[in-house]
């Protein structure tokens, strides 16, 4: 039978709510659950914080955010940058919470490319060397592993090798070799340890092919779980601000294809913004604070940065990335008004940029980094200019997305999201696709690929 | 978005993949944890209690308990695995709108350090937090009873629902096990685990009579477990509850076998479309879950029916019954 399969992106720079949304979709309160979370892209840098009602609390890196929910499994796909390493501790942690036997649930595409603590040592090399100038990297060897994938992609250690010893042992080794030839003595563990937890790995996890996503999607509901958010997608984002991953829906929806599937398309956005790190921020206003558990300053990203709903940027990110079907709205307690009956949250529609008003990102060619970085120098001169939103943000967010408001979120755990109406069922989005300006442009993008 | 948490040491991942099993779901018990968790314990507990409320107006309570003592292998921790699908089953088929589920196990208060564990009722997933807290015993006495009088007695006396006292309809509860009962209930382990005076023993056929009248109730028996063949084990919960003892081949179709027997109770649907619903949920248990049920989906029961001299009556009607004299336990 044909099941309902969904794609959850973060439509922001990241820390939208996505993990607590795949722990919906996946949690035995929503009927038609999901039983199954795919990533696609991203690495072990994601951070997707889920909190049961019960407090239990993890932050999902590699696995997905349906963890929690006994019996649900992760598939990495080819396009998740794998570290093992990483993926055993984090089952231990699971374990600690009471999820064991996390890696028996989990299968990983024999084509990912191996993010490793080589790549690792090089990323942080690579920006203590850029000091002040500093991107926004999270320190776990993504951008790095990505580049040497493109730079060398029959050398890139991938998944498959570590059932391969001997070729495992020769492409870490000329990794480790590459890499030091270009920045110096790095830190990491010898090629023989390595390998050994490599080894030990490809015995615990299946390893499988191209066949096996297809497969389980016919088994069941699946969530493609994306990590970061639109606005820091590679080509679409503020370069060069922005992550070596596709942050859109692109990959979700070249494996759909694949298998021959499609997928209800949710864009996850906060009432407000937030930011890791330098780079253009439109709507920042230091003076909003609201309680944030689980993000603090990282010693690689720089600080957490908060600001108003950003009308134009998430209406840019809806439109690079091909459109969405219904939208989840999080951390709808943060707009609550306060006691006096006013609340600090703006909306802001429209960007001053000298005498000139702005509405509207226009998205730029295909894969151009040069257009990317004048619209990051645009994004820096311009000034937000705020309204105030009034009580409807469903409303202030259906607007800008161009799409349904499915969900709302007033809390991190399950219980606190709202499932609005049918929203997210099968067939509802069909009437009001005809007043949905998203679907009007997507056949352009579809033209550029980019669908 | 934020930094990696987690640590990429190479030798605690080789060690982690290593270990020869994933660490287990029921982590408080594995976590060395020997008592009962405080959520869990029935002492001085006046009542575990399912309630309607604006959002599940018309609750219907659902007990599920199950023996975690050594003889069941196993087989409890497949039911920990499986269990949190339930509430989703009944729901996502409509079988009930507005079930309250509650987690419990017993062990045995002859020997066991946590003879009874009993959750709350919840409308949500909340309850799978009460199966993480359960302790595993796997103690019991080898002696084919385990306390599962202290159970009844429990939901017998220590539970209120609103589906029987607003709406006279009671609530389903399903015993999972192995073994029998004590034939008595021992007014010191009441007052050890439980915290009441009992000023005599109580006999297990009294003590049915008490829970029937509130519970719609059933024992299932997993094979696989040992003495799943015993006539003597299946002989005496036929005794006490006629046709409602049902054998389960695997104990992976836990979920499916309660969902179903409680949408037949609910008389929401007939045997064959529960099985047809458990297709389109992609479940593969429909051959087991239907050879468990054929007794109960042949049109025998109804809400009204089960009375406990019914099920005295029915013993010898069940197809797959026993000979030999263990069948025709009377109820008095």
């Amino acid at each position: 039978m044909e099941h309902r399969h969904y794609i959850v992106c973060g439509l922001g720079f990241g820390d939208e709510g996505k993990g607590s949304v795949t722990d919906l979709l996946c949690s035995p309160r929503y009927p038609g659950r999901a039983h199954a979370v795919v990533r696609f892209n991203g690495g072990a840098q994601a951070a997707h914080n889920v909190v049961t009602s019960s407090g239990r609390h993890h932050t999902f890196a590699q696995f997905g955010s349906g963890t929690f929910t006994p019996g649900v499994r992760t598939h990495l796909s080819r396009f998740v940058l794998v570290d093992p390493l990483a993926l055993a501790a984090e089952a231990a942690h699971l374990a600690s919470v009471g999820v064991g036997g996390a890696l028996g649930l989990l299968t990983v595409d024999r084509e990912a490319v191996l993010a490793t603590p080589y790549h690792q040592a090089a990323n942080r090399a690579r920006e203590l060397a850029r000091g002040g100038g500093r991107h926004g990297s999270c320190g776990m060897g993504i951008g790095e592993t990505a580049r040497y994938a493109l730079g060398h992609p029959a050398d890139a250690p991938r998944v498959a090798d570590c059932a391969a010893p001997r070729t495992l042992a020769r492409k870490l080794a000329r990794l480790r070799d590459r890499l030091a030839d270009e920045l110096g003595v790095l830190d990491g563990p010898d090629v023989a340890d390595l390998c050994d937890a490599y080894r030990a790995f490809a015995a615990r996890v299946p390893l499988v092919g191209a066949g096996y996503l297809r497969r389980l999607m016919r088994a069941g509901p699946v969530v493609f779980e994306g990590a970061q958010g639109v606005l820091l997608d590679e080509w679409r984002g503020f370069h060069p601000y922005t992550t070596w991953s596709t942050t859109t829906f692109a990959n979700a929806g070249t494996l759909l294809a694949e298998a021959g599937q499609t997928a209800l398309r949710l864009g996850v956005v906060r009432c407000y913004m937030t930011r890791h790190g330098p780079g253009p921020f439109v709507t920042e206003d230091p003076t909003l604070e609201f309680p944030e558990p689980h993000n603090r300053y990282g010693a690689w990203q720089g600080a957490f940065r908060t600001g108003h709903f950003d009308a134009v940027a998430l209406r840019y990110a809806a439109e690079v990335s091909g459109g969405v079907d219904a939208v989840a709205l999080t951390h709808l307690d943060a707009a609550r008004p306060d006691p006096g009956g006013g609340s600090p949250l703006r909306v802001c529609r429209s960007y001053r940029i000298g005498e000139e008003r702005l509405a509207r990102i226009i998205p730029g060619p295909e894969h151009d980094l040069a257009w990317q970085e004048r619209l990051t120098g645009t994004l820096l001169r311009a000034r937000p200019v705020y309204e105030r939103p009034g009580a409807d943000w469903p409303g202030i967010a259906e607007e800008a997305l161009g799409a349904p408001v499915a969900l709302r979120s007033y809390g991190p755990a399950a219980a606190d999201k709202r499932v609005v109406a049918s929203a997210l069922r099968a067939g509802a989005l069909v009437g009001r696709a005809g007043r949905s300006w998203a679907r009007l442009w997507r056949g352009d993008c579809r033209e550029n690929g980019e669908s | 978005m934020g930094s990696g948490r987690w640590s990429t040491n190479v030798y605690d991942a080789a060690a982690r993949f290593r270990a020869a099993t994933g660490a287990s779901a029921f982590a408080y018990s594995d976590s060395g944890a020997a008592r009962t968790h405080p959520a869990l314990d029935p002492y001085g507990v006046a009542a575990r209690e399912s309630r309607d409320s604006d959002e599940h107006p018309q609750s219907l309570a659902i007990a599920v308990l199950f023996d975690v003592t050594g003889s069941m292998g196993a087989v409890p921790r497949t039911l920990q695995a499986k269990l949190p699908q339930l509430l989703g089953l009944l729901l996502r088929k409509g079988y009930v709108a507005h079930p309250q589920m509650m987690f419990g196990a017993i062990g045995d208060a002859t020997c066991d350090r946590s003879p009874l564990q009993v959750g709350q009722f919840e409308s949500d997933n909340r309850m799978d937090d009460d199966l993480a807290r359960i302790v595993l015993e796997g103690g019991g006495g080898g002696q084919k009873t385990e306390s599962y009088e202290l159970a009844l007695y429990f939901m017998a006396r220590h539970t209120a629902t609103d589906c029987f006292e607003r709406r006279g309809q009671r609530g389903y509860l399903f015993l999972i096990g192995d073994e029998m009962a004590y034939p008595r209930v021992s007014p010191a382990e009441v007052r050890e685990v439980i915290g009441d005076e009992l000023r005599q023993p109580l006999p297990v056929a009294d003590l049915m009579a008490e829970v029937s009248a509130k519970w719609d109730t059933y024992y299932i028996l997993p094979e696989g477990a040992s003495h799943v063949r015993d006539r003597e084990v299946l002989s005496f919960w036929r005794g006490l509850l006629g046709q409602n003892v049902i054998q389960l081949a695997d104990s992976d179709a836990v979920c499916e076998t309660i969902a179903l027997t409680v949408g037949l109770g609910e008389d929401a649907i007939s045997l064959d479309d529960g099985l047809a619903d458990l297709g389109d949920v992609g479940s593969t248990a429909g051959p087991t879950v239907s050879r468990a049920l054929a007794v109960i989906g042949a049109g025998q029961i109804g809400a009204g029916q089960i009375g406990v001299g019914h099920a005295a009556l029915q013993v010898a009607a069940a197809p797959d019954d026993l000979d030999g004299p263990g069948g025709n336990v009377r109820l008095g």
